[in-house]
């Protein structure tokens, strides 16, 4: 099986180039994901470079554009790959080396969220307690495992990185904007409320379709709008 | 929330193309059942205080619209903040001087 790979040492690299690699035939077997290959790869040129760590679709390491669409490495079958298969690193990130890039700015978006709980009443003894229809709001929005596939594919988040928060950064505020326990509504509202953090989201809805864990951000952004509606009038 | 938040902007190009859209479906409607036969029908016709005035405020929105729209198309592309805020208010200047030379149209054909 052939493969394409981007290739890029900044340290020995003026540019980046892409590499041919091939994976023979007796390597591959039933059942294989395509991290399984790269670690294949890997024995063949230990200099290329990608991150993963949990193999099973729950760190979010190993994300990565594969043959044009984001995803996870370690849950995309070989089989349904078409050869040459093409790997870049995520689109609009800085790449570091090969496949692993800079997610300093996404993780900064994720901050500007406030992706914690804000409660300022006194603690209870037990747990704050939620009814299971509050619950069930939560399903579809904590679920989120940060490997960025969604922000990397997102034309809004390429043109303005520093400003627009990026698919990724919105579900989690719609996370806690929908949370029951949390008070801190309006100041969440009030803050997404200007030309970029939110919306710059324009509908195009590339995360949706490329979420590795089925998960909806545009909705949670479409729900965050209404949210912001429904409170001003 | 200051006067170009984010949501303003959002709600404004959202009302403003529901206006648009029943007005055009209503002008279009009525220009088939009832065709002005002549130029003096037309100018009748836009003289009516009913489709001057909907016809004003289609125009005045309509580029309310558009500016929305122009804004978010700068707002995604131009980076630099000093050629961001010229482009806007070049299209703010054209949108204006558009709006009231139409309106100025609107009032020479009430007055004749």
């Amino acid at each position: 099986m052939e493969f394409s790979i981007y290739r890029f040492n900044p340290e020995t690299d003026s540019a980046p180039y892409m590499q041919d690699f091939t994976l023979a035939d007796d390597l591959i077997e039933p059942g294989m994901m395509l991290l399984d290959a790269l670690l294949l790869l890997k024995e063949q040129d230990d200099s290329l470079s990608f991150r993963r760590s949990c193999q099973h679709g729950v760190c979010g390491s190993d994300g990565m554009n594969i043959n044009g669409t984001n995803g996870l490495a370690c849950i995309t079958p070989l089989k349904d790959l078409k050869a040459p298969i093409v790997l870049r690193p995520f689109p609009g990130m800085p790449v570091i080396r090969d496949l692993i890039v800079d997610m300093d700015n996404f993780y900064h978006q994720y901050r500007e969220a406030e992706p914690w709980l804000i409660n300022e009443s006194p603690e209870p003894e037990v747990e704050r307690h939620q009814s299971p229809e509050d619950r069930d709001r939560l399903d579809g929005l904590y679920e989120c495992i940060l490997c960025g596939c969604c922000s990397a594919s997102c034309p809004s988040y390429w043109w303005n990185p520093e400003r627009f928060l990026g698919p990724a950064a919105l579900l989690q505020a719609a996370r806690f904007i929908q949370d029951s326990r949390d008070q801190a509504t309006e100041h969440r509202l009030q803050r997404l409320d200007d030309a970029y953090s939110l919306y710059r989201c324009h509908g195009i809805m590339n995360c949706t379709q490329v979420c590795p864990k089925g998960l909806n951000p545009s909705k949670a952004i479409g729900d965050i709008r209404r949210t912001m509606i429904k409170r001003s009038v | 929330m200051s006067v170009l938040s984010g949501q303003r902007a959002w709600l404004l190009q959202r009302i403003t193309a529901i206006y648009a859209g029943l007005y055009v479906f209503l002008a279009v409607a009525l220009l088939l059942a009832r065709p002005p036969a002549d130029h003096a029908a037309w100018l009748g016709l836009i003289a009516h205080p009913v489709v001057w005035l909907a016809t004003a405020t289609f125009i005045v929105l309509m580029l309310l619209h558009a500016w929305v729209g122009l804004r978010d198309v700068i707002l995604d592309y131009v980076r630099s903040f000093v050629v961001r805020l010229t482009a806007l208010a070049t299209v703010a200047i054209v949108f204006l001087m558009l709006g009231l030379w139409a309106l100025w149209i609107l009032i020479e054909a009430a007055l004749r």
